[in-house]
This record gives structure tokens, sequence and C-alpha cells, in this order.
């Protein structure tokens, strides 16, 4: 058996605390970097969410400030990594029949009382030249904007899709896909939000 | 060792920080607002002049609105860019809502487009005139009486054998206010017309009630030296199908819009297309220049076998507008948009763009006997954002304008 002397103790003791402090300030770098990447990969969502909250309350769309681009590949992306149940409803700034269309899906959401993101994507204008339009989308989550040539970004969507506005695409919980053109009929809308 | 230990254990913390701050910066900004490329409005108006020249117009980079010219003998050597003052008005210049220029008598021409105004789906229709054949041009002015913020838009301009300048346009002034009963279904046509080259016009007419909403007009000039128009229309409460009508003469045109009646155009295809929505594909249609009766070209979705199946078709029409039903053939091309169609006796040239990705290629269905048969034919190709095919004539010479990112091409399809 060895006995360490009061020096000895001392040192261990020291070694001790600077090594639980160190763990310590790994642990808390760890946590941190995970709550920062959360934060971050959630604030959309959240965003979302909080405009979809708004939506059942059937707050008017003009809080949002920007548009987001919508390029060819972005449709790919959003199919993989969007969220779901969600509707994406492709529009012009000279389509007067969208709005009846998008109030079709918004009504939809708020019969269900469930905060589902339902985003307006614009095929000719991005912006503020786009978001003059916002007011006609009530309970819009968000605004895409194709940036792009636009033949080659409906074609990444849908190759079928002959340029008729609006476009309606509902993504399901699991996420299926239903494609219309026009407001969505009754039934379709019970498929993407049973 | 304890140092290395203590910086071993240093670098991984440091590499999770690093990997969990990428991954959400990554994907953040997959769906953060982006600043936007400029966006380059393409559609450009194309004419030719009395003296072959052939005119374009469009708007440059910096959103201003220029004409160019080019000699007939050198097709496509462009004069240097002349801007033309517009007053700041914007313009829209994107696909089915372009620029125009039309040549008359007297050294008379005109230059019109569409102002979108504040409230989404407004505008007026606005022009600049020029008595010296398109050398100067006036400041622009608004072409209809009508001056609510409601839609005038997707305006198409020509001049007739007697040099009335003829102006049509999409129009909701009939529309009656939010939530009343019943609802106005669709847009109307309106026009008027102009004696002397767009200095003075007569009052606004309407040709036809319930027309589609964002689709361009065609216009043709008919054999007997009047004009007639072909547009997308609602038949009943959602058929969009295509109405026909010869506009009135400007003698008759006090009386129609005195009565504020139209009469119900005339039905000049038949798809049955059952659609709340907008195409944005409007038709285009040519005279008979060697019997009677137009060849007409549109966009339209028709049942066959209990499919939907979408096409860009062409037919004839007789003297009234009617299809002759035996000739509606579907262009040879699943990706055709936005097609138009010119004729000159036995030839008959239809022109569309075909996209495939990023490629767009410019086709022609070309036939030598009056719409019988036809072969295809490939003039170009390009890369990226393009404009839709302008076809210009003027007696035997007909011309394809299309402009992409680079320059403006013409190619000849008169031979």
């Amino acid at each position: 058996m060895t006995f360490l002397n009061d020096h000895q103790i001392n040192r261990l003791m020291s070694q001790f605390k600077r090594r639980l402090k160190f763990k310590n300030f790994s642990c808390l770098l760890v946590l941190l970097s995970f709550f920062l990447g959360q934060t971050l990969q959630a604030q959309d969502h959240k965003d979302e969410h909080k405009h979809s909250t708004v939506t059942t309350q059937s707050a008017p769309a003009r809080t949002l400030s920007s548009t987001h681009a919508f390029h060819e590949k972005s449709w790919a992306q959003l199919l993989k990594n969007g969220p779901r149940p969600a509707a994406y409803l492709f529009t012009t700034t000279y389509c007067s029949t969208c709005p009846a269309a998008f109030e079709v899906l918004h009504q939809a959401v708020k019969e269900k009382g469930r905060p589902v993101p339902l985003m307006a994507v614009m095929m000719d204008a991005s912006g503020a030249k786009a978001l003059r339009h916002a007011s006609h989308f009530k309970g819009m989550t968000k605004m895409y904007a194709f940036e792009g040539f636009e033949p080659e970004i409906r074609q990444s969507v849908d190759p079928a899709w002959p340029n008729v506005t609006p476009y309606v695409v509902l993504i399901d919980a699991k996420g299926h896909l239903q494609k219309v053109i026009g407001p969505p009929p009754p039934e379709m809308l019970r498929r993407w939000l049973p | 060792m304890r140092f290395l230990k203590q910086s071993w254990c240093a670098w991984m913390v440091f590499s999770v920080l690093v990997l969990g701050m990428a991954t959400s910066l990554s994907a953040n900004a997959q769906s953060k607002p982006m600043k936007h490329a400029k966006r380059i409005q393409l559609a450009t108006g194309a004419a030719l002049g009395p003296d072959g020249r052939l005119w374009v117009v469009g708007l440059n980079e910096q959103g201003q609105m220029f004409t160019q010219s080019s000699p007939a003998q050198a097709l496509g050597q462009w004069t240097a860019p002349v801007i033309l003052n517009t007053q700041q008005d914007e313009i829209a210049a994107e696909g089915e809502s372009r620029p125009k220029l039309a040549f008359g008598p007297n050294g008379w021409a005109v230059v019109t487009y569409t102002q979108p105004l504040p409230k989404p789906y407004t505008g007026f229709v606005r022009m600049l005139r020029s008595a010296d054949g398109g050398q100067t041009f006036s400041a622009p002015f608004t072409v209809h009486q009508d001056r609510q913020e409601i839609t005038h838009r997707f305006e198409s301009i020509l001049f007739d054998a007697q040099g009335n300048l003829h102006t049509l346009w999409i129009d909701k002034r009939d529309m009656p206010p939010k939530g009343a009963e019943p609802k106005y279904i669709g847009a109307a046509i309106y026009g008027n017309v102009s004696k002397d080259g767009g200095a003075t016009f007569g009052p606004d007419y309407k040709l036809a009630d319930h027309s589609c909403e964002c689709c361009r007009i065609a216009m043709s000039n008919t054999p007997d030296g009047k004009v007639a128009a072909v547009w997308r229309h609602v038949f009943g409460e959602q058929t969009r199908d295509h109405g026909f009508a010869v506009l009135p003469g400007a003698s008759s045109v006090a009386s129609s819009s005195a009565q504020g009646q139209s009469k119900p155009p005339v039905r000049s295809t038949f798809d049955d297309w059952q659609i709340n929505a907008c195409p944005h594909h409007g038709p285009g249609l040519a005279a008979n220049t060697s019997q009677t009766g137009f060849h007409m070209v549109w966009f339209g979705i028709r049942k066959q076998d209990g499919q939907d199946v979408p096409g860009v078709r062409y037919a004839r029409l007789n003297a009234n507008g009617e299809p002759l039903l035996s000739s509606v053939k579907a262009l040879p091309d699943a990706r055709a948009e936005h097609a138009d169609v010119l004729v000159h006796k036995q030839r008959v040239v239809v022109v569309w763009r075909s996209s495939e990705g990023s490629t767009s290629t410019l086709k022609a269905w070309i036939s030598d006997n009056e719409g019988q048969s036809f072969s295809v034919k490939a003039l170009g190709q390009t890369q990226g954002p393009n404009d839709h095919p302008r076809l210009v004539q003027r007696a035997e010479k007909m011309l394809v304008v299309w402009r992409d990112t680079k320059e403006i091409k013409v190619y000849d399809v008169s031979q």
C-alpha cells in the first residue's frame, strides 16, 4: 500500500478538477452543437408552424417579407426534406383562378384544425412583385418563386404538366402525392388529410 | 500523453461542433429566403414595315423598352436599339403578354404593351404612336376609355385594309361587386377602333362576354379587308374552347357600344375541355389567301378513349369561323407550346417551341397544299430562357423571330 503525501494529493486533485472541467466543457460543446443544429434545422418548420397556426386563425399572409428561390432541383429536395403533409399551388401573376383554388386548400386545413403548411409557387415573378399577390393566398405559409428557365423547372416537377395553373400538388403524411389542375375535388382532399 | 488525449478529445468535440453547424446550415440554406437573380423579360413583338424592314420591340436587361430594325436584304443584322420613352411604366413582357408593333398607312406605326397596375390582375393597355414610320414615337397613353383599376390586359392590334387600327383586350369591367350574384364567368373581350393611327379612338365596345382571362388574342386580316379574331372562351360554366368573331368596322362600333351587348361568338374548337383554370396558351389565326376561311392552331385537352389528351392542334375554319372537323390534326410533338400559323396561297406554316430540360427547339410544320399534309422541320435550338416564336408576314414574306438571352434570331420560312 502506498501513502500519498499532501503535495501529491494536491496535484491529483488539481488534475482531477482539470479533467472534470474539460469533460464538462466538452459535453457542453456537444450539447451546444446539437442544440444549435436542431434549432436551425427546425427554424423553417417552426416558421411554417407559426404561419400554419396563423392559417387556422385566418390571419392575412402579408406577414411574408420575401420569396424563396425555386429552381430545377428544388422539387426533388422538397419532396425529400420538405414538410408532410403539405400542399403546393403553382401560380402566375396573371392566374386569376388561382386564389379560389388556394382557398379550397385553406378551408380544408381549417376544417381539420391542423397546422398543415400551404405553399404558393410563383412562376413568373419573384420578390416584391410576387409578394403583391400574397394577400390573395390567405393562409399561405411560404411563397416560392421560379428562378431559371420556366419549362425546365416545370418539367422537374412533372414532365406531363401542360403549363396550366393552378397546378396543385398535395403531399400526405406518408409522402404520397396527388396532382391536379384547378381546385382539388373533395375526395382528393379527404385522401390528403384523412 | 495526457496532452495528446486531451487534444484528441478537443478535436472530436470541435469536429462534432463543425459537423452539427454545417448540417444545420446546409439544411437551412435550402429554404432560406434568397436573393433572386434578375429576371429577364424576353417577350418581344415583331412586324414587317411597308418597306420590308423587320422591326422588333421588347425590353432590354434594364427593363427599358427598345425598338430595333433589320433591312429586308440582311435580316438579322440589327440597327442599334432605340430606347422608347415609356414614362417609367411597369411593362408586361413575359410569355403570352408581349409588347407589340404594327404598321399602317401614312407612315403610321404603333407600339402597345400592358402596364400592370399595383393591384394584382389589373392593368392598362398603353400605346405609343409614330407618324414617321417608327423613327420617333409619342409618349405613352392609355388606349381605353375605362380607367378603373381592373383588368385591361393581353391586348392585340391590327390595321385593317382601310387603315383603321383595331385594338382588342381582355377586360373585367362587367364583373359584379365581390359576393354579388349571379357571378360573371371569365372576362370580356373589349375593343376600339382608331381611324387616324392612334391619334384618336372611337368608343370602347364589347366584342364578347365570358372570355378566358389570361391568354393572348389572335387577330388576322380577312380577304375582304376586315379583321377577324379568335380567343380562348368559356362556353357554359367552364368549357374552355375558342370563340371567333369578325370585328365591327369603325362606323358600326358606336351602335354596338351604345347597346352594351355582344353577340355570342362562333365556336371554333370543340375540345370540350372542362377546367376552371388558366391555360396561359392562346391560339393562332391566319386567313386563307387563296380561298375563303382560316387556318387556326390552339392548345387544349380533350378526352380520347377516356384519357385526357393535351396537345396543340391545327384545323381549318370556314368563313364564319366554324371548324372543318375533318381537318383537325394534332401537331407531331407532345411538347409543342405556343404555336402560331402563317399562310400564303398554298403554303401553311405552323411554328412552335418545344422544350426538353434546358434545351428549346424551334420547330416548323410546313404544308404546300393548304394544310392537307405537313412535314416537320427543326429551325433552330437554344439553351436556357427564350421567348415564344413570333411570326410576321407581309404578302409572301413569312418570317419567324425568336429571342433568347443572347440574340434575336430570324428564320425565313417563305419558301
